[in-house]
């Protein structure tokens, strides 16, 4: 088991390009090692050395047995964990954009807030955001026809709007409220909200959305299939969009 | 200016004969020359392969369909990322590179030219704009004339000199190269949401058929003495049973002669245009008659518009093949009007091996290439970005160079393919001097630019220099695949107008090249009649005045005019 601890220097002002943290790339690396790996801060490359404190205990042949701590807040790094394969990643504050993205394995815990786009393009693994999301969670990036492939998201604050659109496969959980148009354009995977929503599955092609909470402005997309139960309580089972010839699911009270 | 030896260098150069000899290259002021003084800058090849500078006669890399591609896939962007340097600006973009990454690239493969093969008129400009600032290679653009409305009504009036002083000014005022004829007629039929089925189907509003067009087209560009011939992207592009229609404007021309030593006909991209069957059901290859009638016939040149499997970005001027696209894909789609002259669409998509349909457009791409017998008859291109970016040429390179490496990429592919393809009996392998002729000396005799100094190596020819790291006399292309397309990825040396440009795939020097247009002179009273009717055109439809519809020599910086003389 290898420990990796990064504490911020300072409070960064420019965003940083922040994929090099991983633990496909820090396993077995010593503090030197890892400090000299490039992250851009802006249009500049830095060291990994001069933007964070780094301290390595142990040691570990493969990303599975990592485990990599940042304790502070990082709303300037963005890409932390990009195509991570295994291992675990513990952020101790809040993060910037697109956390987790694109990776096939592993944990990122996130204690604190998450920024827009955490785990875009996730193929599998892991992420756990105590406290809320922004915009875009599991999504794909502008352009890409699919966002979410598999793994899981859960939220257990409130997420902002478009939550896993474009999804193809995979989970997500938020614990609060989501924002407007939760599912859009989603081709497979789950989302389930446990708070309220606004205008769920436009586009919605297959897949599920299960709301739990309040549904405001539902879209006059979905045909209504009689009731179905899940874990003993019942909803109101839909079926669209209609307009793509969609046979996506969307579940609500 | 600075000289250069290159010594022992195997060089393939099909213009001028040179089959792997070895020889030394002089360079002088940017030219090649018989010696050099004791002073020039050597550099010893160590009998590594030598070709001259890539030419490409067909490819997509500037102009608003291209930056129409860019804006509509910002995923793209992200692949193919490369830094600044002190010397380059960054790299983005597979299908759609930015605008530097396009010259960067065909420079570190040894290419040296690149023909843009769309210009409408009324966009030109900013092709032009985009040519400024791509890097290092020289460039030409052709210019869209087949659903144009001065030229369907020349045509629909009998009046060839009225045509050819229309597309003597389409040229000066597009500042382009050649005449392109995309989907004739079909274009301006989409305008009212309708295409033209055939080559005897009238244009709506113009009674004229897409056989006059192309006929009158070819008819003119010989009399203009143009150094390229017509260029046509045929009918019925993208449907199956097209293949019929492919022929039957092979024959068009048939009888039309020219005075230089081309081709009177170039067909481009025929991999789209060689489809059998009825529909996608029962699709299947019809490479073999296409083959069979290049075979017995020379006044005709094709390009392959190889598939690469992978993303690919489908842009042409042929709107309504961009609109059935996109409804069948359920992809992104963009269509442009470009008023009286044409229309256009762009259209991302993924070829999957898995597919037969995409396996078998594969096929038919190297089949043409392997059944035509003259390796100057088809040209290697991938008609960037529709079959697939141009940076795979290396790999479709190895493929025509090895049936090994064919029957790798089968492996991967549907097995319903090879029921419709004959792919797999093939077992043709080019050599260097084949791969020479199809991907520089063929590309520039089509584009006739031999003259000028493009695509060979004989002295007094344009210093554009390829060495790739490879021994052909100890290197078998058909088992060292890997080999083979490693080293066209990254030349050893580019050398453009004598100047190292690249080196071993890493830009070293960030000269601009240069523009290619033709001027010709139209002195008869064709050009009067012409005149009237233009500006009546601009008058009552044109969205925008003659006097700002012309792209100024502002906007050429560094032209190469080639002048010539309607007779």
């Amino acid at each position: 088991m290898q420990t990796i601890t990064l504490v911020p220097i300072e409070q960064f002002n420019i965003s940083i390009e922040g994929e090099t943290i991983s633990p496909d790339n820090f396993a077995g690396k010593s503090a030197d090692e890892i400090g000299a790996l490039v992250a851009y801060e802006g249009n500049f490359p830095r060291l990994l050395s001069e933007l964070f404190d780094i301290k390595v205990d142990g040691n570990a042949d493969a990303a599975d047995d990592v485990k990599i701590e940042i304790n502070g807040n990082v709303p300037r790094v963005k890409r932390i964990g990009e195509g991570m394969t295994g291992g675990r990643i513990l952020i101790n504050g809040d993060v910037d954009m697109r956390c987790g993205a694109k990776m096939k394995g592993g944990i990122i815990t996130i204690n604190g807030n998450a920024d827009s786009w955490v785990g875009q393009e996730m193929r599998g693994g892991e992420i756990n955001v105590q406290g809320n999301a922004a915009f875009y969670v599991g999504a794909g990036y502008r352009g890409e026809p699919c966002g979410m492939r598999g793994g899981k998201i859960t939220v257990f604050g409130n997420a902002n709007d478009f939550v896993g659109e474009h999804m193809c496969g995979g989970e997500i959980v938020i614990k609060g409220n989501a924002g407007i148009m939760p599912g859009l354009s989603n081709k497979g995977g789950k989302i389930v909200i446990e708070g309220n929503t606004t205008m769920p599955g436009s586009e919605m092609t297959k897949g599920t959305i299960i709301v739990k909470g309040e549904v405001e402005d539902m879209m006059p997309v979905y045909q209504r299939e009689g009731i179905e139960a899940v874990d003993g309580v019942e909803f109101t089972k839909y079926v669209g969009d209609v307009v793509v010839d969609g046979k996506g699911e969307l579940l609500v009270k | 200016m600075s000289e250069m030896l290159i010594k022992n260098a195997t060089v393939y150069d099909p213009i001028n004969g040179v089959n792997g000899d070895l020889m030394d290259i002089a360079v002088k002021d940017g030219k090649i020359v018989d010696s050099a003084s004791g002073s020039a800058q050597v550099i010893d090849a160590g009998g590594r392969l030598v070709y001259p500078g890539g030419v490409d006669a067909h490819t997509h890399i500037a102009g608003s369909k291209v930056n129409v591609g860019r804006i509509m896939r910002p995923e793209d962007s992200r692949l193919g990322l490369k830094p600044k340097t002190k010397l380059t600006r960054p790299y983005t973009g597979y299908t759609v590179p930015n605008v530097y990454a396009m010259g960067y690239r065909y420079a570190e493969m040894g290419y040296t030219t690149a023909f843009e093969a769309a210009i409408p008129i009324l966009k030109a400009r900013h092709t032009h704009e985009e040519f400024e600032e791509i890097p290092i290679i020289d460039k030409g653009g052709l210019t869209l004339f087949g659903s144009n409305w001065m030229v369907m009504d020349a045509i629909r009036e009998n009046d060839q000199e009225r045509l050819a002083a229309y597309v003597a000014w389409g040229l000066l005022a597009s500042r382009g190269w050649g005449v392109k004829v995309v989907n004739p007629g079909g274009g301006e039929a989409w305008g009212f949401g309708k295409n033209v089925s055939g080559l005897d189907d009238p244009v709506p509003n113009f009674e004229v058929t897409p056989r006059q067009i192309i006929r009158n087209l070819a008819e003119v560009n010989e009399k203009m003495d143009l150094p390229h011939s017509i260029h046509l992207h045929c009918n019925n592009l993208g449907k199956p049973g097209n293949y019929e229609t492919t022929l039957a404007s092979f024959d068009i021309c048939k009888d039309i002669k020219s005075k230089r030593d081309r081709q009177s006909l170039h067909v481009t991209h025929v991999q789209f245009n060689a489809w059998g069957g009825n529909h996608w059901g029962d699709f299947e290859s019809k490479s073999e008659p296409i083959a069979d009638y290049l075979n017995q016939n020379d006044f005709l040149t094709i390009d392959m518009g190889q598939l690469v499997f992978g993303s690919a970005t489908t842009m042409t001027a042929d709107g309504p093949v961009q609109y059935a696209n996109a409804r069948l894909l359920k992809a992104r789609w963009s269509n442009g009007d470009v008023e009286l002259e044409d229309a256009s669409g762009v259209t991302p998509l993924e070829y999957h091996p898995q597919s037969y349909i995409h396996g078998i457009m594969w096929a038919i791409g190297l089949e043409l290439a392997l059944l035509t017998k003259d390796p100057w008859q088809v040209l290697m291109t991938t008609d960037h970005p529709n079959g697939g970016p141009y940076v795979n040429y290396p790999m479709v390179m190895t493929m025509l160079m090895s049936q090994k490496r064919r029957e790798q990429e089968m492996s991967k592919i549907a097995e319903k393919t090879f029921d419709r393809t004959c792919i797999a009996g093939i077992d043709r392998e080019l050599d260097w001097y084949d791969i020479a002729i199809k991907t520089r000396a063929a590309h520039a005799k089509v584009l006739g630019i031999v003259e000028h100094g493009k695509g060979h190596l004989g002295v007094g020819a344009d210093a554009d220099i390829a060495i790739y790291d490879i021994k052909p006399d100890e290197t078998d292309a058909t088992v060292e695949f890997d080999k083979v397309e490693a080293a066209f990825r990254r030349s050893a040396y580019t050398i453009k107008a004598g100047e190292v440009v690249a080196r071993d795939g890493e830009i070293t020097a960030v000269p601009m090249g240069r523009t290619y247009w033709v001027k010709t002179k139209v002195d008869n009273g064709g050009y009067d009649r012409m005149m009237d009717d233009l500006k009546m055109k601009f008058k009552n439809y044109y969205s925008v005045n003659m006097a700002n519809y012309m792209v100024q020599d502002e906007y050429v910086e560094r032209p190469y005019v080639v002048e010539t003389e309607y007779k």
